[in-house]
């Protein structure tokens, strides 16, 4: 699964060495299931955790061509073998990009090296000249939201370099903040200022904020081109340069800004400057797995089904969404449950399939670039091989291997009223405790094809304490349960795969809250489940030495309120999140069992 | 819901329950492999079983056009689910009827007005208010029986006033029922009249009539909400639940087909009731808010409520209307458990030895009157 976790946990240097693992795993015959030598192949050290692009991927994705051959499935017509691949920036860096000031008296000043300038992944490559605008924080903020903020009224950025605060006025109340914070991601910033005609657009971590004065680190970007504006991040320093013969320092600047008066205003600064911005992107080919089982006399209604489950990992962990410990950094990340389990099931899925007759071709995909970014299931839904409003639905497999207390999670059931009538049915037999949640909005593969109007369903059985380091391995599955869920979704499938009409797509309206992780500059150590509906947000574990492991917090523990919001769902503690400021302690309410507590907790920084 | 009065599981008040509960949960000595059974729709409830143990007949609002509930079997080998009522109206409280393909519940689908109701309540919905949750008493409620192999509806009861809430004895003979048509069909004191407009469940008393609705006689009269009979296992006792004229206290009752020999199991000063008795004739589960008005959870007590009653459930939100397998094996019930707004049904294996063990267990109740 795509680390929406990312927001919950800290950090490597806080974890703890790899828990206990449980027995009962260990205890199960080898030569019953029908998934554990898949899992067990696509977890093992040769294929170095499946990093997209890398030979352990393509090792991956022959071995589940050939699975797929084997049980009958044929390349998609037209296509000569089931590999389908696409290009992905596999890293960005800094290409030596550069600033050099003119100030009034004529001397000038050049900086270079990413401690004092460094492009944001999303820069274009160019070379600009002018003078500099301060627009305070860059923000811009609809009045529709329901608070008019403009950093560009008053001011005149038009062929000019704009100079603007990261994040969002430090001292404002919490519901100002809270608006303003939507409207603080970077891509955004830059957006706004690309659009009141800046030339080019410098952000500096002002001294009052978190990792003040720092540049900010580039983030791994997968797109494949620049956002229309250079855009660069400044040091302190050199923002102290930039302002130098102003009106007011950076500092007073920002003491004034941060209290979210609206109408404090920017201003014109002295200097001069020459911004050179490079972005290097690395690019590199990853490659679906698409094969398809033909109907034998397919229906007239949208006679494609498609079935999937991405097949990538971490590698070593390097690009940024491990969350290894010290100890563990740069090992192989297995991704065992995530997710050769779900790969393993829809293989063992498209073997009984092949065995049944269907009124609709069943495409098996197998996705790489899930990790880095949902970017194979994209690569496909932006250029399908077959047209989408041909496709029935999209049925999703991602972390179905570690099923606990019989609790399977159905997500996107609200997406079509086919679903619970159909879960309904094969649970019947099936007999798990099934959580089936509405919403389609999930951070997987099935939300590509939600976005494309399609009816989708996504089964996992949750996070835990191995997600996205390398203990999540193949003896930890449980694959007495991930061979009863292949059982299941096989009748869930067949529930769609042999009807005359296809399931009707509903739309399901996105979470009000929709916090992103724009706003978010502090971490609590904890990894929230996702399998359980739970008035809160229900804990599925803590980050050993994170903040909510030393305030006490501990796996099953429910949070309902923190800093005096109360939480109700994910989403709203996302957005509780944006409002923490790291190393200010705030008040936690949560329910452990029946037993309603308070405890203090500390944020730390998050970079 | 029929067998359930109360006025409706709030959300809101959810924390507060909670809070007042510190126990540590005891669930897994009893039910093992809990799991939601009904998905679909909107809401789900009172599941009973047919006398083979392989189906379920219940109430659900899972089609549109109709917010009110329809009565369905849902067959446990295969999934498959039937309408077993006419799809308008309101319908509650279904039961199979043993030896027989017969299926009795009960229905306002005669009322010309059924399906205007239905209109009114989903305009009602689509405005966006809500309303506190409370069963509606329609006093067109009459109680039917279908039968499966003909497809036939066959009229039971015709008297004004609410019909329902039947179960048939283990021969299949005899209906015993609950009905409010005592508040129509005779001359009722102003205060009465009162009484009829707060609260029409006040006259309810429990009746009994042979299968084919004849010979209707009733069986209690005591003021106050008597309601949700079931016979024992052997046919030879009838449990119920008699509520109080307040209509905040219920404690389960038992007595013989007759009406004589009334004999009170229950005493927690709650709202107990939906009882229903294990098929080993030993014990008997039913629902309580002992802990907090709006917190259900189940018990179970000895089948002459000797001893003090053992819980059952320790999940957050509504969990009621238990009703064990023919077997003895499993449990169905109601929950709104996991977070859910409406109830649905769940499903369970049932330990009867540790539920034995643990009545034998239990302290003999301390009698507060």
């Amino acid at each position: 699964m795509k680390r929406i976790a990312l927001v919950f946990l800290l950090a490597a240097g806080f974890m703890r060495p790899a828990l206990l693992m449980p027995v009962a795993a260990a205890q199960q015959t080898r030569a019953a299931s029908r998934t554990r030598t898949a899992v067990e192949f696509l977890a093992s050290d040769r294929l170095e955790g499946r990093d997209t692009g890398s030979p352990g991927e393509r090792l991956a994705g022959d071995y589940i061509a050939m699975q797929l051959a084997r049980v009958g499935a044929k390349p998609l017509p037209g296509h000569r073998d089931m590999f389908m691949p696409f290009e992905f920036t596999a890293g960005t860096r800094d290409g030596g990009s550069n600033l050099t000031m003119r100030g009034g008296g004529g001397a000038s000043k050049a900086f270079r090296g990413t401690e004092q300038i460094q492009a944001l992944s999303f820069s274009d490559d160019a070379t600009v000249n002018g003078p500099v605008v301060f627009a305070g924080y860059g923000l811009v903020v609809p009045e529709s939201a329901g608070l008019g903020y403009d950093s560009y009224a008053g001011i005149d950025v038009k062929d000019k370099i704009a100079l603007v605060l990261h994040y969002f006025p430090e001292d404002a109340d919490a519901k100002t903040k809270a608006a303003l914070a939507r409207y603080s991601d970077l891509r955004y910033k830059a957006l706004n200022a690309r659009q009141r005609g800046a030339k080019g657009l410098l952000i500096v971590t002002g001294p009052r904020s978190p990792n003040a004065g720092q540049t900010i680190r580039m983030t791994s970007d997968t797109a494949l081109s620049g956002s229309g504006i250079p855009a660069a991040t400044i040091s302190g320093a050199v923002a102290n340069a930039l302002f130098e013969g102003a009106p007011k320092t950076l500092a007073a600047a920002q003491q004034e800004l941060d209290s979210g008066n609206p109408h404090v205003a920017g201003f014109a600064l002295p200097a001069q400057v020459d911004v050179t911005t490079k972005v290097v992107r690395e690019k590199q080919t990853g490659r679906n797995v698409v094969a398809y089982l033909p109907a034998a006399n397919p229906t007239a209604d949208r006679p494609w089904l498609i079935i999937g489950a991405h097949y990538d990992h971490l590698g070593h962990g390097t690009r940024g969404t491990s969350l290894a410990n010290k100890d563990e950094a740069g090992q192989i990340h297995h991704g065992a449950d995530d997710n050769a389990s779900g790969s393993a099931a829809v293989l063992a899925i498209a073997e009984k399939l092949s065995k049944t007759p269907m009124r609709r071709n069943v495409m098996f995909t197998l996705w790489s670039g899930e990790e880095i970014g949902l970017v194979g299931s994209s690569a496909f839904v932006m250029n399908p091989p077959v047209p989408l409003n041909q496709v029935a639905a999209y049925i999703n497999f991602d972390m179905v291997g570690r099923m606990q207390n019989n609790k399977l999670a159905a997500d996107g059931v609200g997406s079509s009223p086919i679903w619970a009538r159909i879960l309904e049915r094969a649970n019947v037999a099936a007999g798990f405790d099934l959580a089936a949640n509405a919403d389609p909005y999930q951070p997987t593969d099935s939300s590509n094809f939600n976005q494309s109007g399609l009816p989708t369903l996504f089964f996992t059985t949750g996070s835990h304490p191995d997600y996205h380091r390398p203990s999540d391995t193949a003896d930890k599955i449980d694959y007495e349960d991930l061979d009863r869920i292949v059982d299941f979704a096989a009748a869930v499938i067949q529930g769609v795969a042999n009807t005359d009409m296809a399931p009707q797509f509903t739309k399901v309206d996105p979470p009000q809250t929709g916090a992103t992780l724009a706003g978010v500059r502090v971490t609590t150590g904890t990894i929230p489940d996702y399998t359980t509906e739970a008035k809160g947000l229900l804990l599925a574990g803590v980050v050993g030495g994170g903040p909510a492991e030393k305030a006490g917090l501990m796996k099953g523990d429910v949070i309902v309120e923190i800093a005096g919001q109360s939480i109700t769902n994910i989403y709203d503690y996302t957005f509780a999140l944006e409002l923490l400021k790291a190393d200010t302690p705030v008040k936690v309410v949560f329910m452990r069992g029946a037993e309603r507590h308070e405890v203090q907790l500390t944020p730390t920084g998050r970079r | 819901m029929k067998r359930l009065i109360f006025a409706g599981v709030g959300v809101a008040a959810l924390a507060t329950a909670l809070a007042a509960q510190t126990t540590p949960s005891h669930e897994a000595d009893f039910l093992t492999r809990i799991r939601r059974l009904t998905v679909e729709g909107r809401r789900a409830g009172e599941g009973y079983w047919a006398p083979d143990g392989k189906r379920l007949v219940f109430q659900s609002e899972r089609e549109p056009g109709n917010p009110f509930y329809q009565i369905y079997a849902l067959d446990l080998t295969t999934g498959d689910t039937k309408r077993i009522s006419p799809g308008y109206g309101k319908t509650t409280c279904s039961f199979f009827r043993p030896g027989s393909d017969e299926i009795e519940f009960a229905s306002t689908h005669h009322d010309p007005k059924s399906k205007q109701y239905q209109q009114e309540e989903l305009d009602f919905r689509a405005s966006g208010k809500t309303r506190r949750y409370s069963w509606d008493y329609d006093p067109e409620f009459e109680i039917y029986s279908y039968a499966e192999k003909s497809g036939t509806y066959k009229r039971l009861t015709n008297a004004r006033g609410y019909d329902a809430e039947g179960s048939y004895s283990p021969d299949g003979q005899w209906i015993v029922f609950t009905s409010m048509r005592d508040a129509y069909n005779r001359t009722l004191s102003a205060e009465e009249q009162k009484q009829l407009e707060i609260d029409p469940s006040y006259f309810a008393e429990i009746y009994i009539m042979r299968a084919d609705g004849s010979g209707q006689k009733r069986l209690t009269t005591v003021p106050g909400y008597d309601g949700g009979p079931f016979f024992s296992p052997d046919g030879k006792r009838i449990i119920w639940r008699r509520f109080d004229t307040s209509g905040l206290i219920a404690n389960v009752f038992t007595m013989n087909p007759d009406g004589s020999d009334v004999r009170q199991i229950t005493d927690f000063g709650a709202m107990s009731w939906a009882p229903y008795i294990h098929p080993s004739g030993q014990y008997i589960l039913f629902a309580s808010n002992k802990l907090g008005f709006e917190n259900f959870e189940i018990y179970m007590v000895d089948i002459d409520g000797k001893k003090e009653p053992v819980r059952i459930t320790y999940a957050d939100g509504f969990d009621g209307l238990p009703v064990p397998s023919p077997d003895g094996t499993q449990l169905a019930w109601t929950s709104t458990r996991g977070g859910l707004t409406d109830g649905q049904i769940f499903l369970a294996q049932w330990n009867h030895e540790k539920a034995l063990a643990a009545l034998k267990a239990a302290p003999l109740r301390v009698r507060v009157r």
